[in-house]
């Protein structure tokens, strides 16, 4: 029994629910036998000591979303910083933390921005993905490399994984979808079954999009009076970008599996820059280039120890040129490199006791030309160590923990250790309710810019020191008899959270000397109260229908405590409303052969902030609030039959409306976003 | 089992509930977005004399550029003064301001990254923007404004910023002049305008220059060597320079640097013989003699500043600001010379530059405690606007879709009225402008009142030059309803009585005759807000005045007692006496006081490349009221 619960937590975790959940679900009707195999994943991932937030398979597809950072709206305690149009910067900052905690990983790897210490999740489509996770803390696995204990907020991104039926030998896809703003983005991918164990996935997208989009200011008086109301297009925010993906599995014997990916993204954007009066466009453009592969092999050894060896080479290339007469023209290009190695082992010394270490190492470089001054070229490099050791207990059912401590080296400096301590109580074992709290601390490091930035980089810098305290209830419940006997089902689960977290020698840019000399500084301590309260509810009502919901609500106090002579001290920091949430309510009726159609509401809410540290009335940010309608259909045609299953040929058409009644607004002042706007997306697979 | 599950199944509905509600009542929603109002705080009970203005810089990105203001006589300090003001100006005032001046009636503020420099009147109201790209500071001569820009009109490869000449009266940019890397400050001294190239963009490969321009050519004609990323200059009153670089502050002779004082300092204020300076080091304020270059005591203490910014001494009291740590409000100190802090008030983002006006406003003017206590000598109201047509109607002052006669009389205040400086064109013969003051203008001995225009004298032969006369017509409010609907007298000047001037003349224009226009001004010379199709006015009309001189049309100058006719430097020139009053038969009439003036075109001539003569009006002064 033990070691099938093992293998099933196996299944779950490492393959991720993509031989069950995602193509079961999809497959359901034509395939009922393997409904079965959906309920004992679910329950395996009950089981996590830290609960994640997951977006996977059709959920995914259906949200009103072209990018990761659109679907990232859709989880608590993420504030999302957008720029607005198709190409514009997309980060997300969770739990209030500043979006440099936040680390992202690319099927387990993570993606490294050591100029700027952000990813931009715009530039992630979501067609290829086939799950996006978000772990507060650390993931609930202690079978990790070394620096994933190292980041204070998670993200996985997981892409497509081939799953072949008996007789299948090759999946192909092929998607269109176009909409405002002159979008175009055909996508096209191919799995293709070399042997049964080897297997191969291409994806090839194309993104252009023009970006002009109106928006409006409009002003009024205190008396009602109109002030001023004026309609513009947005100018400079079309994006060119090809991004191609290719990946190779082997799964062999039970345990062991290696795979590589290699991913390139190119584009060319303009970046519209903020309205101010008398600018109503601005001329720099940008070109990027990002280029990794990465490697992973984990295998299994005398049912106990289990290994995995991770390596990577990144190359990103980015060239900003400012083409606005009016400043002073810029030429830059940077060149980074990453290399990265990683080495994680785990033990089970007995059944509920478990013991893990990892190692990782990695290289950053960059190289910096400004073509303009001709100063010749500026490298930095980095050398950083990561040693991590952690343990996990299962008490029976009741009680699960883990704790984990990590060390790391950057450069020559003195090694820091932080330590992250996890529980999940369950008091009812027949009953999935339970209570998780963690303890962590992470350090966030600084990054080139911090460190090196011409007339702002202080290289006496310190990392900034995020710890975390969390409480969380956590309840699931779900019947299944439904899709047997026609009768109603549900699945619920629903979790209240409670977290203190305190930001220390936070990295700020500080005024130094004559004016406008700037250096970065560890000033500043921010002490964060948050509630996110969540609940996704599934209903299968009788004649197929399905009605699911998702709501989530986020409350975050995050005030400056810095020094109480400072005029903001006690002030929320900039960007972090007070209240956020978001609701999903999707309908969806799959007919007796098998095709579905839906429509899907979706309602974002980010309440009243601040743009700057001081709370007054000139830097007073009002609500925004939108509404998302999407409607869809899939249709299976079936065109090949063997005797172990149907092969079905579908086909997908889905319509957006998103920003549905207008509203003129802006998540970061002088960025206007679009009012309505409409996506249609053709798919067919195969 | 089944009933447990039941209740589970309860308490998680309820948790839905609860999120739906707490979404539904703790958020608030949006409204419409109200602009950012002007909030009044009563900082100090001290009088002192006029206002101060405030130009906080704001981030660059943010819009937040910001004006506040001061009404020293109350002690109300106004925070974002300018949005009360002009609460329709579109995006506020703009990104980064970067100076602000008073000159000649009008309040100029440079908005870097709005690419603009902002025109308004002395109290803060928007009368129009001058596009210069990258704007960092402004100097003023006679009626030229100089403006240094980070970069040029035309984009060049060495980076070389320039300067700007502008004309204040038609605000166009009339020269311009490539200097050095990125200049800042510029002051004049004579005919010659200085300018420092900070090179601020060139990181660790700063500029060290000054540049001299000659005002006349408008070329550079010497570079001064005064050491790495120059700053400030700063004349004082016996014409040195004060130029602050990186490591020290030059004072300069002309070209030749007199004495280096090693501090560093990140601003100066020169009054009479003190020079204060903001040690950016030892954050302190330290003064030094203009005369003997050695430090003196001063006793003010600014030691808890955090980042101390902006600074302007003044004859009474110094003000200086601290600019917190740049991204969230700053604070205005009033220290006296005794080191004795006097009051202080919270500004916007990075106050960084101080003016001093001698007009104390109030925000609501209606009310009765702000009604001016004294006279003012320059005009206060325009009654009437009626240009015939010509080359600069439309354009002085612009009219704009929707104006019609009251709001271009508005537009003439804004640029004549309270001493603004601009100009109003008449267009050709007949055309008037009505106003008035804001008490009657007495008839004393002597000269009464000075009619300030734009004509010029040829260099070496005053007699001739660019004349373009007004005839100037006086009235009394005699039946005191404060309108301009009584007898007119005419003011009998020199030509009154030659023969070749035509009494009670007529002439009608008609907007079916405006077809025919100049290459240079391609605007509807109609007045396009009169709905009538034609104008016809009735007027004395002088003899032609213009001559041919070396190829070049020039006006005989009149003797006196016309408008726009002699130069404005022409004190007895541009006077004329009430006691010149004529009535219609051309009998002399004795008027105590006079309540409304009225100036007309009194020339019909009209060349090819000139174009029509027509009377410009750029003020009118009582001469018996105190300015």
């Amino acid at each position: 029994m033990a070691k099938r619960i093992f293998l099933i937590l196996f299944f779950a975790l490492v393959a991720r629910s993509a031989f069950a959940t995602n193509e079961a679900e999809q497959d359901s009707i034509y395939n009922r036998f393997q409904l079965s195999e959906v309920e004992v994943t679910a329950r395996a991932l009950e089981k996590d000591v830290i609960v994640p937030q997951t977006l996977k398979g059709a959920e995914l597809q259906r949200l009103n979303a072209l990018s990761v950072a659109d679907a990232l709206r859709y989880f608590s305690g993420v504030q999302l910083k957008d720029y607005g149009g198709v190409g514009g910067i997309k980060t997300i900052n969770i739990r209030s933390m500043g979006s440099q905690h936040t680390a992202v990983y690319y099927n387990g790897v993570q993606l490294g921005n050591a100029q700027n210490g952000q990813v931009d999740l715009g530039r992630f489509s979501l067609d290829n993905l086939e799950e996006i996770q978000l772990f507060n803390g650390q993931k609930s696995d202690i079978f990790q490399s070394a620096r994933e204990f190292g980041a204070a907020g998670n993200v996985y991104l997981t892409t497509r994984k081939p799953y072949f039926k008996e007789d299948e030998e090759v999946h192909v896809r092929g998607q269109m979808r176009f909409g405002s703003f002159s979008l175009a983005n055909p996508n096209v991918g191919v799995d293709v079954k070399l042997t049964d164990a080897l297997s191969l996935t291409l994806d090839a997208e194309y993104v252009y999009s023009d970006g002009k989009y109106p928006f409006r200011y409009r002003r009024v008086l205190p008396s009602g009076e109109t002030a001023y109301d004026t309609t513009a297009v947005r100018q400079n925010g079309d994006v060119n970008a090809v991004r191609t993906e290719l990946g190779l599995h082997h799964y062999y014997r039970t345990t062991g599996f290696w795979r590589v990916h290699a991913y390139n993204y190119y584009s060319e954007r303009g970046v519209p820059g903020a309205i101010v009066n008398n600018v109503w466009r601005n001329g720099e453009r940008l070109w990027d280039r990002n280029t990794f592969v990465q490697a992973q092999w984990q295998d299994e050894w005398f049912d106990r120890w289990s290994t995995r060896f991770l390596a990577k080479y990144a190359n990103d290339f980015t060239h900003y040129k400012n083409y606005d007469e009016r400043l002073l023209p810029s030429n830059n290009k940077y060149t980074q490199q990453e290399a990265y190695l990683s080495l994680a082992n785990k033990f089970r010394v007995f059944n509920w006791w478990d013991l893990s270490l990892a190692y990782d190492y990695q290289y950053n470089a960059l190289a910096r030309e400004n073509l303009l001054l001709e100063d010749g070229t500026d490298h930095f490099a980095r050398h950083s160590h990561w040693l991590s050791a952690a343990t996990a207990f299962n008490f029976k059912e009741y009680l699960r923990a883990q704790a984990s401590v990590l060390m790391t080296a950057v450069n020559n400096d003195a090694p820091r250790v932080t330590p992250g301590v996890f529980f999940s109580f369950r008091p009812y074992p027949k009953i999935d309710f339970s209570l998780n709290a963690f303890y962590k601390q992470s350090y966030r490091y600084p990054t080139f810019n911090d460190l090196y930035y011409t007339d702002l980089g202080n290289a006496s810098l310190r990392p900034e020191l995020a710890r975390q305290h969390s409480v969380e209830l956590a309840y699931k419940i779900s019947n299944h008899k439904s899709q047997i006997s026609n009768a109603c089902g549900y699945e619920i689960a629903a979790s209240l959270s409670y977290y203190y977290n305190r930001v220390t020698d936070k990295i700020i840019a500080y005024p130094k000397g004559q004016q406008f000399r700037w250096t970065m500084l560890n000033l500043g301590t921010v002490k964060i109260n948050g509630v996110d309260a969540k609940a996704d509810f599934s209903f299968f009502l009788p004649l197929r229908w399905v009605l699911r919901t998702r709501l989530n609500y986020t409350y975050q106090k995050a005030i400056d405590v810095t020094n109480p002579s400072d005029t903001y001290y006690g002030h929320q920091i900039p960007y972090i409303p007070w209240h956020s949430g978001s609701a999903v309510l999707g309908l969806e009726w799959t007919s007796r052969r098998g095709d579905r159609y839906g429509l899907n509401y979706s309602f974002i809410y980010v309440g009243e902030r601040y743009g700057q540290q001081e709370n007054t009335i000139y830097n007073y940010v009002q609500p925004w609030y939108t509404h998302d309608l999407s409607l869809y259909g899939e249709w299976g045609i079936t065109v090949r039959r063997t005797p172990h299953a149907t092969h079905p040929l579908w086909l997908k058409a889905n319509i957006e409306l998103n920003n549905m009644l207008g509203q003129d607004y802006e998540v970061i002042q002088n960025y206007p976003m679009p009012k309505q706007n409409v996506r249609c997306t053709l798919a067919i697979r195969y | 089992m089944h009933i447990s599950h039941k209740i589970l199944n309860l308490y998680s509905v309820s948790v839905a509930v609860c999120i739906l509600s707490a979404i539904a009542v703790l958020s608030s929603c949006r409204g419409d977005e109200v602009i950012y109002p002007t909030i009044g705080t009563h900082v100090t009970d001290e009088v002192r004399e006029g206002g101060l203005y405030v130009l906080c810089e704001g981030n660059m990105g943010s819009n937040k550029a910001r004006l506040d203001y001061i009404n020293l006589e109350k002690g109300d300090y106004y925070a974002n003064w300018y949005g009360s003001q002009n609460p329709h100006q579109l995006k506020e005032l703009g990104d980064v301001g970067n100076d602000i001046q008073a000159y000649g009636g009008r309040l100029y503020a440079v908005i870097n990254c709005s690419h603009k420099v902002e025109v308004m009147d002395r109290k803060a109201r928007h009368i129009s923007q001058i596009e210069i790209p990258n704007c960092r500071y402004m100097a003023f001569r006679g009626d030229k404004m100089y403006v240094s820009a980070y970069v040029g009109s035309v984009a060049n490869p060495e980076l070389l910023g320039s300067v700007f000449e502008v004309d204040t009266a038609t605000l166009q940019i009339t020269r311009e002049v490539k200097v050095g890397h990125q200049p800042d400050e510029l002051c004049i001294l004579g005919d010659k305008l200085y300018v420092v190239n900070s090179g601020g963009y060139l990181i660790n490969r700063h500029d060290s220059t000054v540049s001299v321009i000659d005002l006349n050519s408008f070329t550079e004609i010497e570079k001064i060597t005064v050491g790495p990323n120059p700053q400030r200059i700063r004349p004082d009153d016996s014409g040195k320079l004060w130029v602050s670089t990186d490591n020290h502050v030059s004072i300069l002779d002309h070209s030749t640097t007199v004495k280096h004082l090693s501090v560093k300092i990140s601003n100066l204020s020169i009054l009479g013989p003190v020079a204060y300076m903001v040690d950016r080091e030892a954050h302190t304020l330290r003064a030094f003699s203009t005369i003997d270059y050695t430090e003196l005591d001063q006793p003010i203490d600014i030691s808890s500043f955090e980042h101390p910014y902006g600074l302007l001494a003044t004859t009474d009291v110094l003000y200086i600001t601290d600019a917190k740590n740049y991204v969230s409000s700053g604070v205005l100190h009033c220290f006296g010379y005794d080191g004795k802090e006097h009051w202080s008030a919270r500004t916007g983002d990075i106050p960084g530059h101080l003016c001093r006006v001698s007009e104390a406003y109030d925000l609501y003017p209606d009310t009765a405690s702000s009604k001016p206590t004294k006279s003012s000598p320059y005009i206060s109201r325009v009654y009437e606007y009626v240009p015939a047509m010509g080359q600069f109607v439309n354009v002085l002052p612009k009219y704009e879709e929707g104006d019609d006669a009251a709001s271009m009389c508005r537009k003439c205040e804004l640029a004549i009225a309270n001493n603004a400086g601009g100009l109003v064109c008449l267009g050709g013969w007949g055309g008037y402008i009505t106003f008035g003051f804001d008490h009657a203008v007495e008839n004393k001995d002597g000269y009464d009142l000075r009619i300030l225009g734009n004509a010029f004298t040829m260099s070496g032969n005053e007699a001739y030059g660019s004349s373009e006369p007004g005839i100037v017509m006086v009235s009394r409010d005699e039946n005191g309803n404060g309108k301009p609907d009584d007898t007119w007298y005419e003011l009998k000047g020199s030509e009154y009585d030659n023969p070749t001037t035509v009494h009670h003349y007529t002439k009608t224009y008609t907007r079916e005759s405006d077809t025919i226009r100049n290459p240079f001004h391609q605007q509807p010379y109609y007045p396009q807000w009169i709905k009538a199709s034609s104008m016809t006015f009735t007027g004395s009309l002088l003899a032609p005045l213009t001559e041919q001189i070396s190829g070049q049309n020039v006006q005989r100058i009149l003797d006196y007692g016309y408008a726009d006719n002699k130069p404005n430097t022409d004190y007895s020139g541009t006077s004329l006496d009430i006691s010149w009053a004529v009535d219609a038969d051309g009998k002399s009439v004795s008027l105590p006081t006079v309540d409304f003036i009225c100036i007309y075109t009194a020339v019909d001539e009209n060349y090819d490349q000139t174009g029509e003569l027509s009377t410009e009006l750029s003020g009118a002064i009582d001469l018996h009221v105190e300015p």
